[in-house]
């Protein structure tokens, strides 16, 4: 091959390709161009202006991010996002890894289970959030159970949409914990049942570092889910009561799509784009930290 | 032989401590005893949200409280007659069916076609390109949202089809699974199609798409559930009740204080089909999902 990459017909052959190359990413790069990239640095853009539908835009410098420091509204959205976040990210990694573990082994129906706690997670949220929102209504099972109608409390209606999304998610995270643990060596396990490792000492030694990656991984994407939480929140109540649920999205959509107010809704964006980023430094720094 | 045998086989003493601990790290009986109790206390829990949805939408809409409305009978299927009577069910199933279909198709061809070159062709630009497209999976959805949404209505696509679809068919993921699996695939094949004097839309069709099926089928799975269920994109760019999808209609009716009973009638019919898909395929289901949301 070396021989030939001077020829003509080398070189011609890898004109050709080049062509081709870039003739077939060309629709998607198009694509990316139109919907992602400009987007993206359009969306950072526009947090610096002043921009309704039908107006043109006008710069209005850092005056979108100097109203949100002073919105309560933004304020109580991004508490609200968090106390969701811290709730339900250990939550659901907790029931997946329970989960996880249960049905781990071959017996009869492991298959059977498997599917059916995977279920949830290919059910629209909209879908869960309306069935959930009778559950939790005055009628139904929940606030029979428990005495109390969740949905219409301000201080318990975060945890009631944190349920919901667990039972919609746990399935997700099972899987992946699922995966990873048909590669801790058997023989290893093994040994540590031979040299007389109890059930804990063989999960905290050998299967837990194994599994580390995994949670972390989880750990990440359900943390960046959770910045976003919507849907559930539409649904089932809409953000109330008394903003006690309202999210940085639902603040987000209303901005955007309420009151046409893009620049404002861009610099909330903005600062959703920024907790992923930490997110993502804190993956980084620990990750390096590790290795 | 005896490696996989679980009862004791006393004439092969030579087997028995590998057969031993084999057996040994399968649960005791008390582990087998709390298994069968968490999962017969975990899987009812699971389940039934499902089973109040399909049993109240066989109700009469004044029949909601609890427990008397979880009998599975007498049934009644007004609720249904009432969703599926009206024009907007219908609508909103052939809109989502749209939506999702389409997509499908196009960004398993868009990612195909990318992925194969990102993978096997030689071209300026080639690793920045491809590492800016996978840089996106960054990027919140919600950060171009706005821009999308600008640009769409600017081009005359709010309550289209194409305003719809178009956005959402600049998939990262698709493209970075395809690359890999492309790039997976001996170099010979192609290049053996192409000495047979193949054209490289030939080369593209006749071999890289039927060896890249397993990969599609997965893919196809992932991107066509990730469309049914879509709420905020459709939700937006929606904005005629005709051009609803599915999620949105229904999300609509429960604002609208449409009795529960049709409510759930409708998400039982929105259900159904994805129900149906997952009994059939539901390998592609865990795989496409877990393969997917592990490139996050």
């Amino acid at each position: 091959m070396a021989t030939t990459a001077g020829t003509p017909r080398r070189r011609a052959l890898s004109r050709w390709e080049t062509r081709t190359g870039l003739l077939f990413v060309l629709p998607c790069f198009l694509l990316f161009l139109a919907f992602r990239f400009g987007p993206s640095i359009a969306g950072v853009l526009l947090g610096f202006f002043d921009y309704t539908i039908g107006d043109s835009p006008t710069f209005s410098g850092v005056d979108n991010y100097r109203r949100l420091l002073a919105d309560p509204t933004f304020w109580s959205a991004l508490k609200v996002t968090l106390f969701y976040t811290v709730l339900y990210v250990p939550a659901s990694i907790g029931l997946s890894l329970g989960m996880a573990l249960l049905v781990r082994r071959a017996f009869r129906g492991a298959r059977f289970f498997r599917s059916v706690f995977f279920l949830p997670v290919v059910t629209s949220l909209v879908l869960a959030g309306t069935i959930f929102t009778w559950l939790f209504s005055s009628e139904g099972p929940w606030t029979k159970l428990t005495g109390s109608s969740w949905l219409a409390s301000t201080t318990l209606v975060v945890p009631a949409l944190v349920l919901v999304s667990v039972w919609s998610r746990f399935g997700y995270g099972m899987l992946i914990i699922l995966a990873r643990l048909q590669d801790v060596p058997r023989e290893l396990e093994e040994a540590a049942l031979t040299d007389g490792a109890g059930p804990w000492q063989r999960f905290r030694h050998i299967v837990a570092p194994q599994l580390r990656p995994a949670l972390f991984f989880l750990a990440i994407i359900e943390t960046t889910n959770s910045f976003q939480v919507f849907d559930l929140v539409y649904v089932m109540t809409g953000g109330g009561p008394a903003h006690s649920s309202y999210t940085l999205v639902m603040h987000l959509y209303d901005q955007g799509f309420k009151y046409f107010d893009f620049g404002y809704a861009s610099a909330i964006g903005v600062s959703l784009f920024v907790m992923t980023l930490v997110v993502a430094l804190i993956q980084r720094l620990i990750l390096g930290r590790n290795r | 032989m005896s490696l996989t045998a679980t009862r004791p086989a006393p004439s092969a003493p030579a087997a028995r401590p590998v057969t031993r601990s084999y057996r040994a790290l399968e649960p005791s009986r008390t582990g087998k005893v709390v298994r069968v109790v968490l999962l017969a206390i975990a899987t009812p829990v699971t389940l039934f949200p499902f089973y109040a949805m399909v049993v109240l939408s066989l109700k009469p809409a004044t029949a909601v409280r609890f427990p008397a409305s979880l009998l599975p009978w007498p049934l009644h299927t007004g609720a249904y007659a009432q969703v599926l009577g009206g024009r907007d069910m219908l609508r909103w199933t052939l809109n989502t069916l749209v939506y999702s279909v389409v997509s499908v198709v196009a960004v398993l061809l868009l990612a195909s076609l990318a992925g194969y070159a990102f993978a096997k062709k030689r071209f300026p630009g080639r690793e920045t390109m491809f590492w800016s497209f996978l840089s996106m999976v960054m990027v919140p959805y919600h950060v171009t949202l706005i821009p999308t949404f600008v640009l769409i209505s600017k081009l005359g696509g709010v309550d289209t089809y194409w305003g719809l679809i178009l956005p959402t068919l600049a998939n990262a993921q698709a493209v970075f699974l395809m690359r890999q699996f492309i790039g997976g695939l001996p170099d010979e094949l192609f290049e053996a199609a192409r000495l047979d004097g193949c054209s490289e839309w030939r080369v593209f069709t006749r071999i890289v798409l039927p060896l890249c099926k397993p990969i599609l089928a997965t893919l196809g799975v992932f991107v066509f559930l990730w469309h049914w269920n879509d709420f905020l994109w459709p939700l937006i760019v929606g904005q005629d009740t005709h051009m609803r999808t599915l999620t949105v209609g229904i999300a609509a009716l429960q604002q609208e204080n449409v009795p529960l009973n049709v409510v759930l009638a409708g998400a039982t019919v929105a259900f159904v089909p994805i129900f149906a898909a997952y009994l059939v395929g539901q390998r592609y289901f865990t795989e496409g999902v877990t393969m997917s949301g592990i490139k996050g």
